[in-house]
């Protein structure tokens, strides 16, 4: 009975409420808030693309309509259901990798996408919000005394492990180590202890620059270096950077104005409707624009955290913030990229780039963390 | 019960801790990230405008209009046409060799042309208009066009070109237009230079006078993408080209049809040699020409293997100036300079008579006459009339080749005039000093001997030719030729030869052409036209040899030229001056082995000076040279 009573306290109880009543129950910050990212998107990208509708502003729109429906529906179904197919999910995900490997379509050297006729699918993905969901499962059913048990560090780091490996094959260094990262951050949160963070800390001192010069191709070795050192290769590697920065830094405070930006119209910044999204917004909108852009991020990020707290469960407080995290890993690798700060590794901006499988990905993650704090009564089993 | 695990409270109260921590880890992150957007957008936003600006903005060149080429009397030589022509911009098709078969078919195009359109196509961006073929005839223009539907990627275009209307008989001296090479720019540090559809004159007056016909480029802002391709062009500041100037020759385009006509043969094409015509006041050129000619457009639209190969080959070399840059033996025109020598020098009496009896003996050594059974007595004028070798061997042994070699030079001789076009070549005028520098030996007597016929290391051009004959009709000036009308008039240094010994030697010219008996007598030697019927003209025969003769071959018989390969035969030389009591205009003509000088040579200088004085008499010259000074 103390448990039943520790389980309703709090926020109303949302277990056998009927559609209306969770529809209504449902965090309608969080879902605003993406919405308003999405439609940043449609502006930004009906710029980039000269301000033709069809040439992506329009498929944004609409994608960001149906993942929407997709975000709620997630969010309406019960998070034992989720944490049932968890693990299932982790399993669809790494078969999707492993089917990239023998059936992959390349694209730019490097090969990331499932060609299905109809539509084209980017596993690595779909493994975005499936790892935050094993490792939350994991976590969840591992008793708190094993967390900084080697067995069970090894668990998690094997969950971690494949499908990294499998991406960083394709390859694609910047999802991989935004796994990577994601990862241990919900190690951390799960309560390894600080001995063994203060170990693994010591081991990478050592162990990253093996990586680098092993487990890296020479073309990721030369975006690393040429961040580090960007007189290495002016007109290569560093292009993209130095023009980004070029179209940040001409817009100022105010911007040029909405379809006025001249690095956009001279197509200097590649790829400015997807990974560089924000260099349209910041030579457009400027500071202002962009510090707006980048405080919607955090109220978002914010609201997450603070959903968290309202969850009691271990899988929904590990699921939230891990798919928080890996949410602020995009902005921050692609934001920092954009500034030159970070490496181009070729991550895109969360809801703004064009791109059909990151908006799934990032929205149906929103639904599963809606989902949890909408059923943040439901007791969830939980083994000794 | 256990759902409630002893740990939980713990873990929660452990989660929410860690979470903290995150929470302001991404607080640092994001302050980071506001930072660096504070950095590029506010601290390094001037900077960042420039660069962004320097993207941005091109300076692209407006091309000046070429200046034309005019003749004295504004006859267009040199003009800009319109030049139908095909580009091909690589971007918009996928088969560009497919797409040049097609063209080939309607217009076709040489496995060279073809070379050079993928190479420009390699080293150009995929959006520049590639030259596909140029100066095409409008009929074949009609018919890409109707098929352009067919041909992706080709444009047709109406532009201006270099065109050369006059028929060929100008190219030596216009020269032609061509692409600036690496050496041009070397010296040139215009930036009109680098611009791939840019010519300059690369021979003849088009190079010569480059400065004047160039102007000078214009400039415009354009702003252009990444790629280069121009997104829009900006009004300010622009500054327009400045189109190049024309530039008047002296030359009479009609006059140097006509002369041109008068090197045809019915049975062995064109002739090949060089005529030169000078007032012998202003020393303008009236006519400058090389024959044969060849069309200098083919140059202006790339010459094909072919063409290059059959000009290279043919051994009347057509693209050699032979008027300017042609040294011929002058032969017996030389004698003047020889007359004038000893008449300057005192040392030989006019009216003393030599006996001419075929040949001279020097030494061990027989110098001939060219007429075997001998002359007879000769005194100095009929010496001349009759161009009796032996009387000039004679006096020139008692003048010495220094005082023949010093009135030579006088006249014009043995100098390379700077007449605008390049390649004018000074000629031979030998002495002591010349040889032992050339050739390391001494002078010897027989020198003097085959020098005082105009043979042996003598040399001469055209031009040179027709200098020395202005020079003599003109007595006081050293008139000096000029090609380019020009604002001021030019100076000539005095001759320094005494005016009775010239009245001496014109007589003496006189009697060749007006006397029977001379070698080159003819009644009314321009014809009966009322405009220049009586009129008389002075000159001198000269039939230069090219192959040595032996002895043996005297013994026989002397072989006529007609029966001798055309490489064989004698050059055929006349030089003279018109009217005879009051001069205008003086010749020099050179038929590269066309016999004998009182036939060939002589037939095309009366032919030609009797046309420049009917087109003087008959031009209004008042209107036109103001014209040609404006």
């Amino acid at each position: 009975m103390v448990a039943q009573s520790r389980g309703f306290r709090g926020a109303a109880p949302a277990t056998g409420g009927s559609l209306a009543t969770k529809l209504f129950e449902i965090n309608w910050l969080l879902p605003t808030l993406v919405g308003v990212l999405g439609l940043v998107g449609v502006t930004m990208i009906f710029s980039a693309t000269d301000g033709v509708w069809r040439y992506g502003a329009f498929q944004h729109f609409v994608r960001v309509g149906a993942c929407g429906l997709v975000m709620l529906v997630v969010a309406l179904v019960d998070i034992r259901v989720w944490y049932r197919l968890a693990y299932p999910i982790y399993a669809v995900g790494l078969l999707l990798l492993v089917g990239v490997e023998f059936f992959g379509v390349e694209v730019n050297g490097s090969m990331r996408w499932l060609d299905f006729g109809v539509a084209r699918l980017q596993p690595s993905e779909v493994m975005k919000p499936a790892i935050a969901l094993a490792l939350a499962r994991y976590y969840h059913d591992l008793p708190s005394h094993r967390v900084s048990h080697i067995v069970g560090l090894i668990g998690s780091l094997i969950l971690l492990a494949l499908p990294m490996s499998l991406i960083l094959r394709q390859p694609d260094l910047g999802t991989t180590l935004l796994l990577g990262t994601t990862g241990v951050v919900v190690i951390y949160l799960a309560g390894i202890s600080w001995r063994v963070i203060g170990f693994a800390s010591a081991f990478s001192i050592v162990g990253i620059p093996l990586f680098f010069k092993y487990g890296l191709k020479p073309y990721q070795q030369e975006r690393v270096l040429t961040f580090l050192d960007p007189s290495r290769d002016p007109s290569g590697a560093s292009y993209h950077i130095t023009q980004s920065k070029i179209a940040l830094g001409s817009g100022g405070v105010n911007g040029k104005g909405f379809m006025q930006g001249t690095q956009r119209q001279g197509e200097y910044v590649p790829e400015n409707q997807t990974d560089f999204i924000f260099t349209v917004i910041g030579e457009e909108f400027g500071l202002v624009g962009g510090m707006l852009t980048i405080t919607i991020y955090m109220a978002v990020i914010g609201v997450c955290l603070w959903l968290s707290l309202q969850c009691k469960e271990m899988f929904a407080k590990l699921l939230i913030l891990g798919l928080t995290t890996t949410f602020t890993l995009y902005i921050f690798i692609n934001l920092g990229m954009v500034m030159g700060l970070v490496p181009v590794v070729g991550v895109p901006l969360p809801l703004i780039s064009y791109g059909g499988t990151v908006i799934l990905a990032v929205m149906g993650g929103f639904g599963l963390i809606l989902s949890a704090h909408l059923h943040r009564g439901v007791e969830l089993p939980r083994s000794a | 019960m256990p759902p409630l695990l002893p740990q939980s409270k713990a873990d929660k109260n452990l989660i929410t801790r860690r979470t903290a921590i995150l929470g302001v880890g991404g607080i640092g992150v994001f302050g980071t990230l506001a930072a660096r957007l504070y950095q590029l957008q506010v601290l390094q936003a001037e900077n960042y405008r420039t660069l962004s600006d320097n993207n941005r903005f091109n300076f692209n060149m407006l091309m000046p209009e070429r200046g034309e080429i005019r003749d004295r009397f504004g006859v267009a030589l040199a003009r800009n046409e319109q030049n139908f022509r095909l580009v091909i911009i690589p971007e918009r098709t996928d088969e560009i060799d497919k797409t040049l078969d097609r063209v080939s078919r309607i217009s076709p195009l040489s496995p060279g042309q073809r070379d050079r359109i993928q190479k420009d196509i390699q080293q150009n961006p995929k959006f520049v208009p590639i030259l596909v073929k140029d100066n095409i005839d409008w009929e074949t223009f009609s018919a890409l066009n109707m098929r352009l539907h067919a041909l992706p990627g080709i444009v047709s275009e109406a532009g201006h070109g270099r065109a050369y209307p006059e028929n060929g008989v100008f190219s030596h001296v216009l020269g032609y237009i061509g692409r600036a090479g690496a050496n041009d720019v070397e010296v040139d540090d215009d930036p009109l230079l680098k611009q791939p559809t840019f010519r300059i004159g690369k021979t003849g007056v088009e190079a010569a006078e480059e400065k004047t016909l160039r102007g000078s480029s214009g400039q415009l802002k354009v702003e252009v993408n990444a790629r280069g391709r121009i997104v829009r062009e900006w009004p300010d500041p622009a500054t327009r080209a400045t189109p190049g100037k024309d530039v008047w020759l002296t030359l009479d385009a009609e006059l140097q049809e006509f002369a041109a006509k008068q090197f045809a043969t019915e049975d062995e094409g064109d002739d090949s040699g060089g005529v030169c015509v000078i007032d012998i006041i202003t020393g303008e050129l009236r006519t400058l020409l090389s024959m044969p000619t060849f069309d200098a457009n083919l140059f202006v639209s790339g010459l094909s293997q072919t063409d290059m190969d059959r000009m290279n080959n043919d051994p009347k070399r057509p693209q050699y100036n032979k008027a300017i840059a042609g040294g011929y033996p002058p032969a017996s025109t030389f004698k003047m300079a020889v007359m004038l020598a000893a008449l300057e020098s005192n040392l030989v009496d006019p009216a003393k008579t030599v006996f001419c009896s075929g040949k001279v003996q020097l030494g061990n050594r027989t110098f001939h006459c060219w007429k075997r059974q001998g002359h007879g007595r000769m005194d100095m004028r009929d010496a001349l009339k009759n161009s009796c070798d032996t009387y000039f061997y004679e006096i020139a042994q008692v003048i010495g080749i220094d005082r023949i070699a010093d009135v030579a030079r006088r006249l014009g001789l043995g100098a390379a005039y700077d007449i605008s076009i390049g390649g004018a070549i000074s000629g031979i005028v030998p002495d002591g000093v010349w040889k032992q520098e050339r050739l390391g030996t001494g002078w010897r007597a027989g020198d003097t001997l085959n020098a005082s016929i105009g043979q042996g290391f003598v040399l001469a051009t055209p031009l040179q030719l027709a200098v020395m004959t202005a020079r003599i009709a003109n007595t006081i000036d050293a008139v000096v030729p000029h090609l380019v009308i020009s604002q001021t008039l030019p100076v000539f240094e005095p001759l320094d030869i005494d005016a009775e010994h010239l009245a001496y030697v014109r007589d003496a010219m006189w009697a060749v052409t007006s006397e029977p008996g001379g070698t080159a007598f003819r009644h009314n030697p321009f014809g009966v036209d009322p405009s220049v019927k009586g009129m008389e003209f002075a000159g001198k025969t000269g039939t230069g040899q090219v192959r040595g003769i032996s002895t043996a071959e005297r013994l026989t018989g002397i072989r006529k030229n007609a029966k001798l390969p055309w490489k064989l035969r004698d050059h055929s030389i006349f030089v003279g001056f018109a009217p005879y009591d009051r001069p205008r205009f003086a010749i020099g003509t050179i038929v590269e082995h066309g016999g004998s000088g009182s036939k060939r040579a002589a037939d095309i200088s009366r032919a030609v000076l009797g046309e420049a004085l009917r087109r003087d008499g008959s031009v209004d010259m008042s209107t036109a040279e103001t014209g040609a000074l404006e």
